[in-house]
């Protein structure tokens, strides 16, 4: 492990890939079927983050605003605004959740949205994430805990075939689904919370919901205090394994700090076999390690000619670049979008919290670069190779199934990095 | 707090055009029931496309994380295209607690000694508006240590709409930009386009035309914009708004100040463009002028009608329906009725009485005007055996049912469909469109349903 510098240096950021805290708490609570999610705030907060959702996953975003203005924001503590807006939504439509979640706005003034929620009659859950604390990783964990804490009930009885799943906010809604049917194949009953996998993951529905269409459903998420076992999946998730235990009767926690490359999954095998009491996994689990075994061979040539720049939250940043690393793709420089415990264990030269301008100003020390869409344009201009991970990826279609974790979507990942370093042609002009 | 414009007064603009008939301002949202945008990203559409300035956005993260490099805005300008970069002093807690300004004054120092742009914007927005970080004054001493135009943006998000945004934006271009330069030179034939943003390089279609016929664009708000130009504004002979009624306040300012007539016109389809080219030159009221641009647009239209000709042949006795709002409710619908097509119905809820009026004139006495086309469009694509439904994504479902080919409206922000080449542009993704086999395969039903 290399030179770790958590702190960024500069007064501002400079073309910055960091998203806000209030984006990931809505992604969570579109993990979370038939729900709502309300952000509380100006009505910009809320549409930009329609729109960047809506590009990302080509999909109709539900998502509605306070939509709080200069004079209310002076005269009203939130009152106004929230028990508005939900008279508005359940006049239209009948969520079976709203989420309720903040934006600066609102927290700079002090509103007290949970004080306001608990005076209204419907299903709520309200999480604090005011855009100039944390970030989307931190959003996204927030609202999960206060799904857990709010919503889950305190449960006598254990079910020790149900097993808990918290996939941190950068697993696609495919890698979701793909850790939880690796699992159901040791015979668990798997629920995800968040789950993107059945809301986001790009079906053709019957037609236009107007409400996230799938993910746990709330009845769900009531009852999980009756598993038996809880694995948390990115370091920014331990804090709802550990609200989820505090509502179970003796829940074990497996954390993991992401599910990526043969290791991680291989340690994942190891803790599911011990709990089964089984002495193999399933076939098809053997099988895709064999393949992974041979991915990592075919392409480690490849890899290990070049050195790689990588771009993303914490948890993701550490998955991308424990993968690369065990077939021999040499991370340069890993950038964090915020600090996190992650960026000590992470396997590269050297790790830092910043932005994609000092991404180009490291141009001479990578040759591949691994990041979101706003990674296109600087590698069109460093003349640098591209793989392209993390929110947003405006540029491609299919995000939704891409799949890194795990034995198999790591062949996939390690295939199209060793791809794209060996091709002759780097990227192209939008 | 002299430069912050008077919101009031923006929002019961005289030329605005529905404002005679609606005093109550276009501002109120509804809580739990809104749509659109905000008046930062107004005022970001409006003065973004000027790449030789840094645009600086003092606030956290959401804002300009969020809509950062999502304008394709284009730009000949030959320096970095600071358009498609973003800065922002993302401000934290401790700037809540303690004043972002200390962290502005560095920002702003930043960007001048690591990319020395022609100007610096600096957008205000909520967070930073409400903890009162004094942006004129910090804007105003760094235009004096730095000797460019370091302007402050007013147009924080809570302030109203994205349409409001837009014209706070030409408010801090009019205060702080128009008339503080004279240009190099003058001729009779200087015009400004305002609102004209160059999205998808739409303004290229048409601006050659406007060399050819010796119309000299003095400058742009701010498609393809310098500021140096901008700040010249003042000495153009007159003002074409483009598509925009956000600024109408801008150009009637300029029309008391400066004296700077102005007029409004569209470069979608066939007959706006015309038309939009002879209004210039009607506008610039020269004689030969006029002749020579209706030489012109006759030569135009001949030479896209000769282009245009197969796809008329097949788009021939086609019907659309066409749902979507403003005044593509009807400036669409002409662009369709270019092409050959006959437009059923157009959706007018989210149209003025003024585009209702038009699209009533558009399609004619036969037409539907759909007042609630998320119902409607379905039963008319029955009753009138349409071919072809040109709407947003949320729309494709009806087109699948119904077995129709489908064309996603806001395609327009990926390639250009303005001017007289643009038309060839639509009637291609047209014709693709209604080729494709993709939404009847789409809509086959699955073996196991019956």
């Amino acid at each position: 492990m290399g030179e770790v510098n958590h702190k960024k240096e500069k007064p501002l950021q400079v073309n910055p890939f960091k998203l806000s805290q209030p984006m990931g708490a809505t992604l969570a609570f579109l993990g979370v079927d038939k729900c709502m999610p309300l952000m509380h705030g100006g009505q910009g907060c809320t549409s930009f983050t329609k729109v960047f959702f809506t590009r990302h996953f080509c999909e109709p975003i539900a998502i509605q605003t306070s939509a709080v203005t200069d004079a209310i924001a002076v005269l009203d503590g939130g009152d106004y605004s929230i028990v508005e807006s939900v008279k508005n939504i359940t006049k239209k439509v009948t969520p079976s959740l709203i989420g309720l979640h903040t934006t600066g706005l609102p927290e700079t003034k002090g509103d007290d949205v949970r004080g306001v929620a608990r005076q209204i009659e419907f299903p709520m859950v309200t999480v604090n994430t005011p855009d100039y604390e944390g970030g989307f990783e931190s959003g996204w964990a927030r609202t999960c805990k206060a799904l857990i804490e709010q919503l889950v009930e305190t449960s006598e009885v254990v079910d020790d075939n149900t097993l808990v799943l918290l996939p941190h906010v950068s697993l696609q809604p495919i890698e979701v689904e793909k850790i939880k049917d690796f699992i159901e194949g040791f015979g668990f009953n798997v629920l995800a919370v968040p789950d993107l996998s059945s809301s986001l993951d790009g079906h053709l529905g019957e037609k236009q919901a107007a409400l996230s269409s799938g993910g746990i459903s709330v009845d769900e998420i009531r009852s999980l205090g009756e598993a038996g076992l809880v694995i948390s999946v990115g370091d920014s998730m331990q804090g709802c394994a550990a609200a989820l235990q505090n509502k179970g009767l003796e829940m074990r926690n497996y954390h993991f700090a992401h599910l990526n490359g043969l290791v991680a999954t291989d340690r994942l095998v190891e803790v599911l076999l011990e709990e089964t009491g089984f002495t193999r996994p399933p076939i098809s689990v053997a099988r895709w390690r064999q393949r992974l075994q041979d991915a990592m061979l075919d392409s480690h040539f490849s890899l290990g000619q070049n050195r790689f720049l990588v771009a993303a939250e914490p948890d993701h940043l550490a998955a991308i670049c424990q993968s690369l690393h065990e077939a021999g793709g040499r991370v340069a420089i890993a950038i964090s979008t915020v600090d996190s415990p992650q960026l000590e264990k992470i396997e590269a030269d050297k790790v830092i919290v910043g932005d994609l301008e000092d991404a180009e100003l490291a141009a001479a020390e990578y040759d591949v670069i691994v990041g979101n869409f706003h990674c296109e344009s600087l590698a069109h201009r460093l003349h640098k190779k591209l793989v392209l991970r993390g929110f947003p990826n405006w540029e491609q279609v299919g995000n939704a199934l891409k799949n890194d974790v795990l034995y198999e979507g790591g062949c996939y990942l390690l295939f199209e990095a060793a791809n794209t370093a060996s091709s002759r042609n780097e990227v192209k002009h939008a | 707090m002299a430069s912050k414009p008077k919101i009031k007064e923006l929002l019961d603009e005289s030329a605005c055009e529905h404002n005679k008939k609606k005093k109550v301002a276009c501002n109120a949202p509804t809580p739990g029931a809104t749509t659109g945008g905000c008046a930062f990203e107004g005022a970001q559409i409006s003065l973004f496309p000027y790449a030789d300035a840094a645009h600086l956005v003092h606030g956290p993260m959401t804002c300009l994380g969020t809509s950062w490099e999502t304008r394709a805005t284009s730009t000949s300008w030959p320096g970095r295209d600071l358009t498609q970069m973003g800065f922002t002093t993302d401000v934290s807690l401790n700037d809540v607690v303690f004043s972002g300004e200390e962290k502005l004054v560095k920002a702003i120092d930043y960007i001048m000694e690591h990319y020395a742009p022609e100007a610096v914007f600096v957008y205000a927005t909520c967070v930073t508006a409400l903890i009162g970080d004094d942006i004129d004054l910090i804007c105003k001493q760094a235009a004096e240590k730095f000797d460019i135009p370091i302007i402050p943006v007013h147009a924080a998000g809570f302030v109203g709409s994205k349409n409001l945004g837009s014209r706070l934006g030409g408010e801090a271009a009019l205060t702080h930009l128009v008339g503080t330069k004279e240009p190099d030179q003058s001729t009779p034939f200087d015009i400004n386009l305002i609102g004209e943003y160059n999205v998808t390089g739409d303004m290229w279609q048409y601006t050659p035309l406007l060399d050819e016929l010796g119309i000299r664009v003095l400058s742009t708000l701010s498609g393809d914009g310098r500021i140096s130009d901008i700040r010249t504004a003042h000495r153009a002979k007159l003002n074409v708004i483009v598509c925009a009624k956000s600024l109408v306040s801008l150009t009637r300012k300029m029309e008391e100040r400066y004296g700077i007539p102005s007029i409004s016109l569209s470069f979608y389809g066939k007959r706006d463009t015309s038309k939009g080219l002879l209004a210039i030159a009607e506008g610039l009221g020269d004689d030969d002028l006029i002749k020579r641009t209706q030489a012109l647009v006759a030569r135009e239209e001949s030479r896209l009608e000769e282009k245009l000709a197969p796809y008329k042949t097949f788009f021939n006795g086609k019907k659309a329906v066409l749902n979507t709002g403003g005044n593509k409710t009807w400036s669409i619908a002409a662009a369709l009725q270019d092409l050959g097509f006959e437009v059923v119905a157009t959706a007018v809820k989210k149209a003025t009485e003024d585009d209702r009026g038009k699209a009533r004139q558009t399609l004619g006495e036969k037409g539907v005007l759909m007042m609630n086309p998320g119902v409607e469009q379905a039963k008319l694509i029955d009753e009138t055996g349409a071919d072809l439904l040109l709407a947003g994504g949320r729309s494709l479902y009806t087109a699948i049912k119904k077995g129709i080919a489908f064309a996603d409206v806001n395609q327009e922000k990926k390639k250009s469909y303005g001017g007289y080449g643009g038309l060839l542009n639509l009637a291609e993704d047209l014709k693709n469109a209604l080729q494709n086999p993709v939404f009847k395969n789409v809509a086959r039903r699955a073996p196991w349903e019956k």
